[in-house]
């Protein structure tokens, strides 16, 4: 193995530098909702305002953007690529192939002929994929296969073995406040950290400290820290039973960089103010485009800021 | 790293002769015949040179050298990022006259615009499935899932019968020949298609941004073992060897190692260029970068360039007519500074340029 998927094993792996304890915890949790609070209340009743990592980087880079309708839901294959490819280098990890190239095709084969027996969805894409003629498919399956092999050569993943979760459910919490708001985090791969026990390092069990790995096209922008820093917060509020995510590691394999967070109670105050920032520039948004155009939010939960993550 | 493109340097291909400098399988008899299967891939994979170590010295001089060498851009450019991609590279550095020429064509379609983006979808679709079934019918399909080539697609949908009878012909020819000659890659090759590569200069305010058709090898921190390959439809252009030494430059900034090797594949013939990838390669590329980027920002400004005469116009290269502007400048005059730092990673320069075939193959 080089010595980048070295590193980056390392990186997700070594033990925690930093811990949240509870207390952190409760004054994060009482900040973001007051924050959030203050700036949602006159949007109309029902309305919902949800936050992604991609909401949260439109509204430093582009926050004109964000007042802006969006284009009407269509499958492309840049959707595609990241549940597939996930399910690849999932595959690959389990052993059932040797490398994305070689699963994106039977993975993605698999789950058409899974829907049409069962009608069970396990991508939701997977009609459209079955409308699509042979150049449609290689298409949908060369971009998959790219983003998989870009996120399997970043790990050396036979000594990660059992300490790794590959893909998995979004984290989402909705914030206690006068209107719906939501935030949505999404990791690519969880791990396991290794602990320190009596001087001895040991690999971590279920229910101790963990890193997320976050994949991102481009390269890392501005905030980028407060970005990554926003998965730990989310999967944080999500299970308060368990440690917030002691790291977040962010890979863009476009510009081939690593970055890494500690999480402790600065850097999720950090990701806090970027929350707080964003819903106020989307509620300010939502309400200049329901000035302007009439019937673009409601009463009955429309959605007034959003964007996939 | 595991799988043939890291592997050891292997021994030459029968019948076909590889030596120093920038090779290829250029026709020059009537006997010629392109290189097809595990020949061509061994033309990749074997470049006569030993691949090069990973230098992070070397490749800090190079950001030092555009990074100084633009310090007047980035204060004009401040706030707001430049990207820089291969077309506004070569369009920046292209003569007034010819600069003209393809502002006038530059949004109309033509046949050969239209095969290159066909060809683009099958070439992609050959080495993720290993098959092409009706070229034309497979290309269509896969181009109208990018919503940017709508207009093109809507384009080649309103063809006459003749033109896209033509068409048709053109690609079919051409998907034939992938077929024959494009081998089927091994999975542990890593192939990755349009891959965006991006390496930032300046805290981001320089945004290098390059796609590659295809990538193979695992990138790896101590030694180059990756190679590029861009895929052309039409006939061979000097920029394109531009193009591909740009793909090499913005590798060596974002990636401990440059790629050991950058080819281009010409679809309508066979005909394949590979560069075996040095610090002379990169550190050319480089000056080259840098002299485009000044040209694109004083295009911005509404100004003339300077040196973008004939010497660094592609078309001009070609032989093309054109009334080229009298260079006041050439590629190579760039700043004290930045000149400065360019000598020293010549001076370091590890990999001689004139190593033998021979030479490469005992290292």
């Amino acid at each position: 193995m080089s010595g980048r998927t070295d590193t980056i094993n390392e990186l997700v792996r070594t033990p925690p530098t930093s811990f949240v304890d509870s207390l952190a915890r409760a004054r994060v949790r009482d900040r973001l909702v007051d924050g959030v609070a203050a700036s949602v209340g006159d949007l109309p009743s029902g309305a919902l305002v949800e936050v992604t990592l991609a909401s949260i980087r439109r509204a430093r880079s582009h926050p004109e953007a964000l007042g802006q309708s969006e284009e009407p839901f269509a499958w492309k294959p840049v959707f595609v690529r990241r549940s597939l490819g996930l399910a690849a280098v999932r595959s690959c990890a389990e052993g059932r192939f040797a490398l994305p190239s070689a699963a994106v095709g039977p993975v993605a084969d698999q789950a058409v002929e899974e829907w049409e027996r069962t009608g069970q969805r396990t991508f939701h894409w997977e009609p459209w994929f079955a409308g699509l003629g042979v150049g449609g498919r290689a298409v949908v399956l060369a971009e998959a296969a790219a983003w998989a092999t870009s996120l399997w050569a970043a790990f050396d993943w036979t000594t990660l073995n059992s300490q790794v979760r590959i893909g998995g459910m979004d984290d989402l919490w909705t914030c206690p406040a006068p209107r719906t708001v939501r935030l949505k985090g999404r990791s690519e791969v969880r791990t396991r950290l290794d602990m320190v026990v009596d001087g001895r390092r040991i690999a971590g069990s279920d229910g101790g400290p963990s890193a997320l790995v976050s994949v991102s096209g481009g390269v890392p922008s501005e905030g980028w820290r407060e970005d990554l820093a926003y998965l730990a917060l989310v999967a944080g509020l999500r299970a308060p039973d368990r440690p917030v995510p002691a790291r977040v590691v962010g890979l863009w394999p476009d510009a081939a960089e690593e970055r890494t967070v500690e999480i402790d109670e600065a850097a999720l105050d950090g990701a806090v103010d970027r929350v707080v920032a964003t819903v106020a520039m989307t509620a300010a948004a939502a309400r200049s485009t329901s000035d302007d155009r009439p019937g673009c939010t409601s009463d009955s939960g429309t959605l007034v800021g959003s964007a996939a993550a | 790293m595991a799988g043939p493109v890291a592997g050891p340097v292997a021994g030459p291909v029968a019948g076909h002769v590889a030596g120093p400098g920038t090779s290829g399988s250029t026709p020059w008899s009537a006997s010629w015949q392109p290189l097809a299967g595990a020949a061509l891939l061994e033309r990749l994979r074997v470049t006569g040179r030993p691949r090069p170590a990973a230098d992070p010295v070397l490749s800090s001089d190079l950001r030092s050298f555009l990074e100084s060498g633009l310090c007047e851009v980035l204060v004009e450019a401040a706030g707001s990022g430049l990207v820089v991609t291969q077309g506004r590279l070569t369009r920046a550095l292209t003569c007034r006259a010819h600069r003209m020429d393809d502002q006038s064509a530059e949004h109309e379609f033509t046949i050969p615009l239209a095969t290159s983006a066909l060809i683009d979808v099958l070439f992609r679709q050959l080495v993720t499935t290993g098959s092409i079934d009706d070229p034309m019918a497979d290309a269509l399909d896969g181009l109208s899932l990018d919503a940017h080539r709508a207009p093109l697609v809507d384009w080649m949908h309103g063809l006459a019968q003749a033109e896209r009878r033509e068409l048709r012909s053109e690609v079919e020819r051409q998907a034939d020949g992938l077929r024959q000659r494009w081998p089927a890659l091994d999975p542990s090759w890593l192939p990755r298609t349009q891959t965006p590569l991006r390496a930032v200069l300046a805290g981001g305010q320089i945004d290098l941004s390059v796609y590659v058709d295809l990538v193979i090898g695992r990138p790896a921190a101590d030694v180059a073992s990756v190679a590029f390959v861009d895929v052309r439809s039409g006939a061979r252009r000097p920029g394109h060897r531009d193009d591909r030494h740009l793909g090499a430059l913005v590798e060596a900034l974002r990636a401990p190692a440059p790629p050991f090797a950058v080819a281009t594949y010409y679809t309508k013939t066979g005909e394949l260029d590979v560069d075996p990838v040095d610090s002379d390669l990169l550190v050319a590329a480089a000056r080259r970068c840098l002299a485009g980027i000044r040209a694109m920002d004083s295009l911005g400004r509404g100004e003339e360039p300077e040196g973008t005469g004939s010497e660094s116009c592609t078309m001009c290269a070609m032989g093309l007519s054109g009334e080229p502007t009298p260079a006041t400048a050439s590629i190579g005059a760039i700043s004290n500074v930045a000149e400065a730092i360019l000598h020293v990673a010549e001076a370091r320069v590890v990999a001689p340029s004139t190593q033998t075939y021979a030479q490469g193959q005992a290292a």
